[in-house]
This record gives structure tokens, C-alpha cells and sequence, in this order.
């Protein structure tokens, strides 16, 4: 059976595959999948830690995946005489049909297409794409399965139905990245909607959705301000944070611009802004939020924008997206989250260095 | 396993497609006929690897078929102009491992295929281009550049292999030469790149190519006569010497690397050929699914030789696929006859479908000379040595020449019965005649157990006249006259002929041979000259 485990932030997502590739039958081959390539080098290296045996165990990009599995071995028989040569990462091919929409006169594969791509291979192929990948492997894992979208998630589609377990992990409130902005269907699953999209592939009975709510990371103060980011008509249940041990400064709170430099020396926190836009005036090291996926780290600093101040003073106005920012700028915190700002905020207590 | 092998250019096969047989193949052929080349061909899309080294860094003119490079260099500028030669080396495998499926997809020549595989080509390099036009345009020696070459190992995925698949792990077991591996190695390779481009090595390597090719015009041209008007029965073909112009002998190998006055060069050691065949059998037998022997029986006793072929035979486990190309019909009956991979005029052909007790019956008459039939092209069966004699003189009387230059193989069937005989020549596609005696039988009764065998034109039997004599000495005297025979053989007047005929018969046949009279044969021999010129 196929299986998604929901899990939040800081709920072991990764060390969840790893803890399953050690436990699997050591005869059975396995494929770990994932987007970004700090999350492959990461999960590199946890096997290699972990598992003495990795020998059965490949861990693959999202990418290499499908132009090595899906569309190489079987291209011509879409478009006769074509081989694949190579990656467009940036290209855009513009609003063509067939072969072009597809492939560079070299034979290089477009992204923005690429899952579409090897949807149209593998019919082709009458099957054979995923005839030859289930004997390849028994079983493949995809890790951060939200950052999938549009074809990405017809690929999915295929694989639950092919006789490979697929086994995927993920935190819909994450859905920050996109595999393929310019890729139109599924366009109503984009982003944490994708929660939809799971929704009913369980309802057709191709998949089992478990849920983890049990988050080891950040304290119970942080995840109760971050479950309330998604209102409860998203249905997700409450957090429980394993994370008991106070440090002397835990919590949440607001810091004022001109004690911002004094709180950065004082606790290091991770500086964290929606895009380079935002708090400009700011002299921190800050980071934008899209790159900071699977971070964790004690104290964590947000200038937030003006939705999410109004957020933070009952005022919902967000966007999906804007969720999803948030809630991923919140949970790299072990043990206190402070937004910068000079406006009031209801019922946070303000920072001020000690006199 | 491997199911299918397609070579172009490959040395002496321009276009080769066989499908060998899961376990053991046994490849023979006459000599020159490719086994060996095929074993070649296998292990080098196995492993992109000759002599322990990369294709690449090995690439030899000579590989290319000579035919192919003739053509090319005499069109090239023409209105007939082709392509420059290329070699490519597919292996079509079977199997539903993980290993081997990573290898499947449908980039192969046969397209609708969709199966596990390799293939191994070795075409002009685009990057090259320029330089091979110049090379072409200044009215070089007949030898391809292969400097400008490149050499690209991919899987029916359409994927670039860089280690050699496990999956595709194979031994090759040699017993016919000791390999000197001295000269360039992996370090001189390193520490030269470091220095030269691709480019420069490039050019350097034709000058130098070019210098050995003059040595070969000039200076050897001479020498080249003299051998050839030395020994003309040596072969049918030109022998000469010319310098070697692989890869291997190139102006690299001038070049010694040293780390502190030690030089890094290993020595070829000889070994027994039973030894190391049977250290890399026993070796490979859990972790190589591809096992290659060349030639097991060289340098071996008959004894040794059982030994080898028995271990052969009990290490060829279901999952290994085996190449073994021997010379011997010792070996061929061993291992069993329906693995048998027959190169023969260009053409592949299989026994397959040879019945097991036939298999099994060449198993027990081992020694029998099988090699002979197999590599004739037509095989005049008969019954003992006296009968080929008589037969051969028979022949040369009707067509003024020797049947084995009309290309007829006289064998006496010894220990073989006819059946035995007619159904393997079925299994090959052979022309054959077999000449009974009727031994007191009607024909009738002598061609009743083989008549299902029988085809017109394709396999016949001719048996003598039962009322001439029951073998073939009364039949002799039938066809001539005891006076006549009395004086060819040289006998006394009052010795009783057929008698003697009978207790001497090889005697009696030789000198019938050795004869310069003119005699009469029976009907039977002479129809089956007949049959088969």
C-alpha cells in the first residue's frame, strides 16, 4: 500500500525515511527521492551515518529522476530518432506543440515541461517506463513530496498505481517551493491545496495518509503560535512539542528596530525575511524564507510583512503562500521566535535589553 | 544472459547477428573464421576494456574491418565518397534483476526491441572533424587516425557508462599467450595530460604514425620481397612485417614514468593453461555471470584436457553464461554438441535442436573428429579406412583431382553408425553421401533405418549390390576381374584374391591407390562421386 505520512515541521520527516531504509529487507532495492539538492546531500549523508548496508539504497533528485527513469531510456519511441542529451534548467521554449515544447534542437530537455514530458514517454512506452522501474526497485520514497506540483503529481498518479510502494513524507503548511511555476494542471492543488490532492487519492483508495503531529524541534509556545496560522478548517490537528527543556528565553516576542542589533548580539537568532524587499533599513544577515527549508536552530529573528503583522493582531488576511512562509519561518525555532517591528502587537511581550 | 550479439566493422565481421544459447556456447570454426575475434567482441562491450586498460586508450587501426577501411579510402573524394568505418558491438541481455534492468531501454538497432543491453561504439569524433579532413586531404597512409576517434559505452537506457556494470562482470580466460603489459600504463597517462592537450597528443601521435608508416613503405618494403619469395607455401596469403601501429605502440610508449628511479612496469607471467583456467573458473564462478575461454586445450595432455573440460562443464552453473571458442572436437563432444555456435563462411548456425541422445552418444565417442564434419562443406561418409582409399583413387579416376580440393570430406565412420552420422549432418545443413556395404542385406533393409533421414540432393545413402559380394572387396572383383586385380595388387598366380583382398584390406587398398592401372569401380561408388562433385 502506498503511504503519506503528514508530518509537521521538526516531526523527523527525513530521519523517518532514513529509520525505514535501515529496517527494509536487505534483498530489496530502494530509492530515495527528493527536490532540493541540500535535502539529497543531507540524506547522503544520514544513510551513510546510519545504515552500514546502503548498498541496496540510491538516493536520486526529482529531476535526474525523471530524465534518467522516465524519459531517456524510452524518448524515441515519443519522438523517433530524438536522444536525450542534456538539462535546460532556465530555458523556455515559448508556446509551442510537440517535440519543440520538449527538447532543444541538441535534445536537451526543457524543466518547465519535464514531468509532462515524461508522462507522454511512458505512454509511449505502453508501460514499459514503469515496467522497468518496478523491477529496478521495490520500493521508492519521496521526501518533501509538497514541493511537487502540476505533472509532477501525475507522475505520482502513475507511480501509486505501478506495483512499487511509494512511500512519501512531506508538511503540506511547507508548500513553498515549486517544482514548475509555468506548469498549468493541477493548478488548483498548488501550493498547501495539495492537501486536496492527497485527499483523494486516499478517497480512491491508492493511498493511506497518516498523520504525525508530534514535533521534536521547537517548544509548545512557538508550534501553538504556528498551528494557528492555518485556521482549523484546514483540518489539521494540534501540535504536540517533545521539546520541554527551557533555556531562559523561550517563547515568543517582539523586538523594536532599535534594539534589533542588541538582540542579534545578544541571542544570534536566524534572521528571516519574506524576500529581499522586506526590512530593507534592517542592517542584519538575514536569509529569505524559501531557504531555509529543513533548518532548525535555537532563536529565530522574522521582519515580518504587513499581512502577517496584521495576522499576528487577528486580522486573517493571508494568502496560501503567505501561510506557508510564515508557518516555515516560525518552526526553524528551537526555543523563542521574535518579529521585529515598531507596531503593538496583542499580547507579546516586548523585548528590551537589560539596563 | 547475453541473448542476442550484433558486431559491425568489428574486424573480419562487417555484419555479424547471432543469438547464443543460455550456459555453455561452444564457438567453432575454421581458422580465421572470428571465434576468437567474437570472444573479443563480447568482452569489450562487457567491459570497454582490452588488456586490463580502456578501449579508448587502446584503440588499435586494425580493429576496423579491412574491407570497410579499403572502401573507404578508395571512394573517399569520389562521387562515391562513404562514411568513414565505425565499429559498434551490441549485447542484447535477458533478465529481470534490478542490476540488469538499469541497462534496459530501446536504444539499440533493433528498435522495437525494449530489453536490457549494451553497446560499445567507436565512431569519428565530432571534435575532431576538422583535423580528420586534413588528415584525409593530405594523401595519408591507408590506416584510419584513430586519434580522432572516439569511443562511447552506453546502455540500451541511452545511458553514458562509466564503471563497468556489475552485472556485466566477466572473465576472460586466455591460455593462448602470456600478456606483457609493459609500457604506457595509467600513470604515464596522468602525468603526460598533465602537460599536452588533447590536441597536441593528437598531432604528435599522427607524426609519429606517420614516421612508423614509412619505415613500413621504405625500409621494410625490401625485406618484405625477400620473405615473400622465401617461403611461398607458407601461406595463401602475403606474409610480411610492418610496424605496429596500435595505439599501445605509440610515441607514449617511449615514455617511462619513475617514482625514485623505480619504474612502474609489470611483467607478463606464464602460466599453466589448466591452472589458470581453472583459478579463474573457480574464482569468478559466484560473482561473473559472463565466462570466456579461449582455446582451453592448448598446451594440455589429453588427460589434463578431461580433467579441464569435466570442471568445465560442472563450474557452468545455470546463471553463468559461457563463450568457450576451441579448436578441439574433444572439447565439442565433452561439453555437449547442441552447444554448439558453428562460424562457418560468414554464417552462424546452432544445433539446438539436436536430439539429447545424439548429444549424449557424442559425449561417450568424445574422441570422434565432429570439427571435421561440422567445418566440411561436403562430407562423403564411408565405412572404414580401405573404403576411403579406394574412394579417394575412385574420385581422382571420374574428376582429375582429389576430393578434398572440390572441397569433399572423405571420413570412415568407424564406431559411428549412419544415423548418427545423417542426423548431426541434418542439425548443420551438410550435403552428405554415405556409402554402405549391404553386409547380406537387401538395400532395402540397409536404408530402412536412416530413410526418414534421407533427403534427394541434400543426404543420400548408396549401398552396394547385394548380388556382387556382401563388402567391398568381392564387390572390386565383381566390377573388374581377379586377373586384372591379380596384377594391380601385385599378387602371385595362385593366390586366391578376394582372400587376400579380405585379410590385407588396407593393403590391398593402398596399393589399388598407389596403382598406375586403370580399374573399374562398383556402381555405388561410382554414383556417389556423382552425387556429391
Amino acid at each position: 500500500m502506498n503511504r503519506l505520512t503528514l508530518a509537521v515541521a521538526g516531526g523527523r520527516k527525513t530521519q523517518s525515511i532514513v529509520d525505514a531504509c535501515q529496517q527494509r529487507d536487505a534483498h530489496k532495492r530502494v530509492l530515495v527521492l527528493t527536490y532540493t539538492l541540500r535535502n539529497q546531500d543531507e540524506l547522503r549523508s544520514r544513510l551513510a551515518r546510519q545504515t552500514l548496508a546502503s548498498g541496496g539504497i540510491e538516493v536520486m533528485g526529482w529531476f535526474t529522476f525523471l530524465l534518467n527513469h522516465w524519459v531517456r531510456p524510452y524518448l524515441k519511441l515519443a519522438f523517433p530518432g530524438r536522444r536525450l542529451t542534456g538539462f535546460l534548467y532556465d530555458g523556455d521554449p515559448g508556446h509551442i506543440a510537440g517535440e519543440a515544447r520538449f527538447l532543444d534542437r541538441e535534445g536537451r530537455a526543457y524543466r518547465r515541461h519535464l514531468s509532462k514530458l515524461s508522462t507522454e514517454v511512458l505512454s509511449a512506452s505502453k508501460g514499459a517506463v514503469l515496467d522497468r522501474l518496478s523491477k529496478i526497485y521495490s520500493a521508492i520514497y519521496v521526501d518533501e513530496v509538497q514541493d511537487l506540483n502540476g505533472f509532477d503529481l501525475v507522475v505520482l498518479e502513475h507511480l501509486m498505481r505501478s506495483p512499487i510502494e511509494l512511500h512519501m513524507v512531506g508538511d503540506v503548511r511547507q508548500a513553498l517551493l515549486d517544482t514548475n511555476v509555468a506548469d498549468q494542471k493541477y493548478k488548483q492543488y498548488r501550493g498547501p491545496q495539495i492537501k486536496r490532492w492527497f485527499d483523494l487519492q486516499e478517497k480512491a483508495g491508492l493511498l493511506s495518509i497518516e498523520h504525525n503531529e508530534q514535533c521534536w524541534r521547537s517548544n509548545q509556545q512557538i508550534m501553538d503560535l504556528a498551528d494557528s496560522v492555518f485556521p482549523t478548517d484546514w483540518g489539521f490537528q494540534a501540535t504536540k512539542s517533545m521539546n520541554t527543556a527551557p533555556v531562559g528565553h523561550d517563547g515568543v516576542f517582539v523586538v523594536r528596530t532599535t534594539h534589533a542589533a542588541a538582540y542579534y548580539d545578544r541571542f544570534e537568532p536566524l534572521c528571516l525575511r519574506h524576500s529581499r524587499s522586506t526590512a530593507r533599513d534592517l542592517e542584519l544577515p538575514f536569509h529569505n524564507i524559501g531557504e531555509v527549508k529543513g533548518v532548525g536552530t535555537d532563536h529565530v529573528l522574522i521582519a515580518p510583512t504587513g499581512p502577517s503583522l496584521k495576522f499576528l493582531n487577528g486580522a486573517d488576511e493571508l494568502t496560501d503562500r503567505s501561510r506557508c512562509s510564515l508557518y516555515v519561518a516560525i518552526t526553524r525555532a528551537r526555543y523563542s521566535v521574535a518579529f521585529v517591528t515598531d507596531k503593538d502587537v496583542a499580547g507579546l511581550d516586548v523585548w528590551e535589553p537589560a539596563a | 544472459m547475453i541473448s542476442r550479439i550484433i558486431i559491425r566493422g568489428y574486424r573480419r565481421f562487417r555484419s555479424l547477428d547471432i543469438e547464443p544459447i543460455q550456459g555453455m556456447n561452444i564457438v567453432v570454426g575454421d581458422n580465421e573464421s572470428g571465434k576468437s575475434t567474437l570472444l573479443e567482441a563480447i568482452a569489450l562491450a562487457l567491459t570497454n576494456k582490452v588488456n586490463g586498460r580502456w578501449t579508448r586508450d587502446e584503440l588499435n587501426p586494425f580493429w576496423f574491418n579491412v574491407d570497410a577501411v579499403r572502401e573507404f579510402f578508395e571512394k573517399y573524394g569520389t562521387s562515391e565518397q562513404v562514411a568513414p568505418p565505425t565499429i559498434r558491438i551490441e549485447l542484447f541481455l535477458s533478465g529481470d534483476s534490478p542490476d540488469l534492468q538499469q541497462l534496459r531501454g530501446v536504444y539499440n538497432s533493433r528498435h522495437e526491441d525494449d530489453c536490457p543491453g549494451v553497446v560499445l561504439t567507436i565512431e569519428p569524433d565530432d571534435e575532431f572533424e576538422s583535423e580528420f579532413e586534413e588528415y584525409l586531404a593530405s594523401d595519408p597512409p591507408r590506416i584510419l587516425p584513430v586519434e580522432y576517434y572516439r569511443v562511447q559505452w552506453r546502455s540500451f537506457a541511452d545511458q553514458e557508462l562509466g564503471r563497468q556494470p556489475r552485472a556485466l562482470s566477466c572473465a576472460y580466460i586466455d591460455s593462448r599467450t602470456i600478456r606483457s603489459t609493459s609500457g604506457v600504463d595509467h600513470h604515464t597517462r596522468e602525468m603526460l595530460s598533465e602537460y599536452l592537450d588533447s590536441k597536441e597528443r593528437a598531432q604528435v601521435s599522427v607524426a609519429h604514425r606517420r614516421s612508423k608508416q614509412q619505415i613500413t613503405s621504405h625500409t621494410l618494403t625490401g625485406i618484405n620481397q625477400r620473405i615473400s619469395q622465401d617461403n611461398p607455401d607458407l601461406h595463401d596469403r602475403d606474409i610480411g612485417i610492418q610496424m605496429d601501429q596500435s595505439s599501445r605502440t605509440s610515441w607514449e610508449t617511449g615514455v617511462i614514468p619513475q617514482v625514485e628511479g623505480i619504474p612502474f612496469s609489470m611483467a607478463g607471467q606464464g602460466q599453466q593453461a589448466a591452472i589458470k583456467v581453472a583459478l579463474a573458473m573457480s574464482r569468478t564462478v559466484d560473482r561473473s555471470p559472463f565466462v570466456l575461454i579461449e582455446e582451453p586445450e592448448n598446451h594440455l595432455s589429453h588427460t589434463s584436457l578431461s580433467r579441464l573440460a569435466a570442471r568445465i562443464r560442472d563450474l557452468a552453473g545455470e546463471d553463468q553464461q559461457m563463450f568457450v571458442a576451441t579448436h578441439s572436437s574433444f572439447v565439442l563432444n565433452r561439453l555437449g554438441l547442441d552447444r554448439l555456435l558453428l562460424l562457418h563462411n560468414g554464417d552462424t548456425m546452432k544445433l539446438t535442436d539436436l536430439d539429447d541422445s545424439t548429444v549424449e552418444y557424442f559425449q561417450k565417442l568424445a574422441g570422434y573428429d565432429t570439427l571435421r564434419i561440422a567445418l566440411a562443406s561436403k562430407v562423403v561418409f564411408v565405412e572404414g579406412p580401405s573404403d576411403e582409399l579406394i574412394f579417394q583413387r575412385a574420385f581422382r579416376d571420374a574428376k582429375h583431382m582429389d576430393p578434398v580440393d572440390a572441397g569433399i570430406d572423405v571420413i570412415a565412420m568407424g564406431g559411428l553408425t549412419a544415423k548418427r552420422a545423417l542426423k548431426l549432418c541434418a542439425a548443420l545443413g551438410r550435403r552428405a553421401v554415405v556409402l554402405q556395404d549391404n553386409d547380406g542385406l537387401s538395400v532395402d533393409e540397409v536404408r530402412e533405418p536412416v530413410e526418414q533421414l534421407l533427403e534427394a540432393g541434400k543426404r543420400e545413402m548408396r549401398v552396394s549390390d547385394p548380388t556382387n559380394g556382401p563388402t567391398l572387396e568381392p564387390q572390386l572383383i565383381a566390377a573388374n576381374s581377379e586377373a586384372t586385380l591379380r596384377s594391380v595388387l601385385g599378387l602371385r598366380q595362385d593366390a586366391n584374391v578376394e582372400k587376400w583382398m579380405t585379410r590385407e584390406k588396407t593393403e590391398a587398398a593402398l596399393r589399388i591407390l598407389k596403382s598406375q592401372e586403370s580399374i573399374a569401380y562398383p556402381a555405388y561408388i561410382t554414383e556417389a562421386i556423382d552425387l556429391v562433385a
